[in-house]
């Protein structure tokens, strides 16, 4: 823990023989709306290792939407640290967020995000597009992902012509499709009946046996509770940290 | 670390990228098909004004240099008005000048040594009717001509004879028809020897000429030749008369000029202090005013397309300004799974590009029927391959600069921000 602590921006770490995944540093998120400071978060801390699968709870307000963009790259914290797979992320570039972006995350969102005009194989083609993969790798990879998620059927399909559960499970492909390290999911049965719920937080059980870190951002207990480990945010702070399995 | 992390980083295909931007850009073409059509008609009319004022220009080009060079370098005509004036030049010119008559036209034959051929032609201003049997012709342009102009290579006799000296000596009440007569009149049967009615009065027909073609669409082969003392006889006692003369070679032609105009400036004592009252043409002096002319043009037609390509590309930018703000969440999507900054930049510019370049197919195939429409009404006219080449490289360049400003807006679009507009 110390060692992530250097003031220099040189990895300690560089190659986690720990199996530590994710490590924040007192992380602080502070936004100013006019004179007034607001603390989204207030040092937060905390480990993911390899292979886990966790879930962040909190009430709205509680600062767990900032977490999830800090954790996800697409913001930087105002102060503390950020490691993800022996990288320190919270002071790179644009640039260089969205290249961690496009190798070390799968986003899983709500609304499930895909391109309404593109197929199902376009829209999980997309990462790799950014990633430079050539024609065939891509259409290789992307098959194989629909694949993965029992979809390969409907490749040709525009997500008008899919479910809400056949949606975001193309959703889960195209976060899979680059092989990240972390998959990033945000409330990803919020738009699901119950049933279809189901079978999704099914598919991410499978994928944890399969090997892959999984960190779900929800604020339904029965979701949290698929998962291993439970981290409660409150007030912006770490208010609770459960394994439960 | 991050220069690291930027060398592993591997090029987004830029191939894919144009194709998904050209699929994205036509996709709302086809969608708003109206609006599509208004934010591009900027580059529409631009595109197909230039390519248009090409093709004409092209097209004159080609005309001016089979046709007027036809009368070749080594001729020249005196005529009552210069072919190629200023405005002031002609404004004075109406006032002083006047017609080249017969007598003139004698005493520079009879005085002209050094000339190869000499000739002479009027025209009858109002086209008269010409009939044959029950077959009419409204209008033929009536000329009346010395023998002479056969051998400074104005026309050429398909078969029979031209009119001869002494057709010319006896006023004789023959013709020398053009190839339309031919077939409208003697499909099937000998010309010669037949007699036309030319404004009610028989000529006998001697000579066919050769076929010529057309120009600014009207034919060049519906006229009757007859003497030029039969004209004076019938039609006009003091015509006014074009002379034309053939010079032996092109060097000869400045002193063959030189000559004839102190020739008609002696006779029409003209002072020294004073210009001339008459013109003295050759295709040269009419060529380099043609070119004079078309440079003209083009700088006109330069300045024009430039203001409406401006105009469409502020439109272009306007409706990509809309595009980006429409397309908010999908800007965050993109970012959120690894587009960078220079991803989008390209994305949004190669959109815009497709889009104008859009309007630039649009402004050539509307510049090929207009072309097309000009061809077949009165002038001649072809698109150039260049024509087209430079109007959608034109109209893309356009799309690609208009589409700097909306990309760049695109590219900095924070993907948090973004992502919460809803899609």
């Amino acid at each position: 823990m110390e060692l992530g602590l250097a003031s220099s921006p040189s990895p300690a770490w560089s190659m986690p023989a720990d199996g530590v995944l994710i490590r924040t540093v007192d992380l602080w998120k502070t936004y100013e709306m006019g004179d007034v400071q607001v603390h989204a978060l207030s040092g937060v801390s905390f480990e993911i290792r390899r292979g886990e699968y966790a879930a962040i709870m909190g009430p709205s307000g509680s600062g767990k939407s900032t977490l999830m963009n800090l954790i996800g790259c697409l913001d930087t914290p105002t102060r503390g640290e950020y490691w993800l797979n022996g990288q320190l992320v919270s002071d790179l570039s644009d640039d260089d967020l969205a290249y961690i972006r496009n190798r070390e995350i799968g986003f899983v969102f709500q609304t499930f995000n895909l391109l309404g005009r593109a197929t199902a194989l376009h829209n999980v083609e997309l990462p790799l597009i950014y990633s430079g993969a050539s024609a065939e790798e891509r259409l290789a990879r992307a098959r194989e992902a629909l694949d993965r998620v029992e979809l390969g059927e409907r490749v040709h399909h525009k997500p008008s012509e899919l479910s809400g559960g056949q949606r975001q499970r193309v959703a889960i492909a195209r976060a899979l499709v680059n092989n990240p390290s972390l998959l990033l999911a945000d409330e990803p049965t919020g738009n699901l009946d119950t049933a279809t719920g189901l079978e999704i937080m099914a598919l991410f059980d499978r994928l944890h046996q399969g090997g892959n870190t999984i960190l779900l951002v929800t604020h339904e207990h029965d979701i949290a509770a698929r998962a291993h480990r439970v981290i409660h945010i409150r007030d912006g702070k770490i208010d609770r940290d459960d394994r439960i399995r | 670390m991050k220069s690291e992390t930027t060398s592993r980083r591997n090029r987004t295909s830029f191939w894919f990228t144009a194709r998904e931007a050209l699929g994205i850009a036509l996709s709302e073409l086809r969608a708003h098909k109206l609006r599509s059509f208004l934010t591009l008609l900027g580059v529409v009319i631009s595109t197909a004004t230039l390519i248009v004022v090409m093709s004409v220009v092209h097209g004159l080009n080609q005309y001016i240099a089979t046709h007027v060079a036809d009368m070749g370098t080594d001729t020249f005509i005196i005529s009552e008005f210069p072919w190629t004036m200023t405005f002031e030049q002609w404004l004075k010119a109406q006032r002083r000048n006047r017609p080249v008559d017969i007598e003139e036209y004698d005493f520079l034959r009879d005085t002209m040594q050094a000339s190869k051929h000499i000739g002479a032609s009027a025209t009858l201003s109002l086209p008269p009717p010409a009939h044959y049997g029950n077959q009419q012709i409204d209008e033929v342009v009536l000329n009346g001509v010395t023998p002479s102009l056969i051998d400074i290579g104005q026309t050429e006799v398909l078969y029979g004879r031209y009119i001869t000296d002494s057709d010319y000596l006896h006023r004789s009440m023959v013709c020398f028809i053009g190839h339309d007569l031919l077939t409208k009149f003697f499909p099937n049967t000998d010309p010669l020897g037949k007699e036309i009615l030319v404004r009610g009065l028989p000529f006998r027909v001697i000579g066919v000429a050769k076929s010529i073609g057309t120009s600014f669409g009207q034919s060049e082969d519906n006229f009757v030749q007859i003497p030029l003392t039969t004209f004076q006889k019938i039609f006009v006692a003091r015509p006014q008369l074009s002379i034309f003369v053939e010079a032996w070679s092109s060097g000869q032609m400045a002193a063959l000029q030189d000559e004839a105009r102190e020739l008609m400036r002696v006779r029409r004592h003209i002072p020294y202090s004073e210009a001339d009252t008459f013109g003295i043409n050759t295709s040269e002096a009419l060529m380099s005013a043609w070119q004079s002319l078309t440079g003209t043009i083009f700088g006109a037609t330069v300045g024009i397309v430039a203001v409406f390509l401006v105009i469409g590309g502020i439109v272009i930018m306007n409706i990509m300004l809309a595009s980006v703000t429409e397309r908010y969440h999908e800007i965050g999507l993109r970012k959120s799974l690894g587009a960078r900054r220079s991803d989008l930049r390209m994305q949004f510019i190669l959109e815009s590009s497709v889009l104008a370049g859009a309007g630039g197919v649009m402004g050539i195939l509307f510049a090929i029927i207009l072309t097309a429409l000009v061809r077949a009404v009165v002038l001649p006219a072809s698109v150039s391959l260049t024509a087209v080449v430079v109007g959608l490289l034109l109209s893309c360049l356009v799309g690609l600069f208009f589409g700097i400003y909306p990309a760049s807006k695109a590219a900095k679009l924070d993907p948090i921000e973004a992502l919460r507009m809803e899609g």
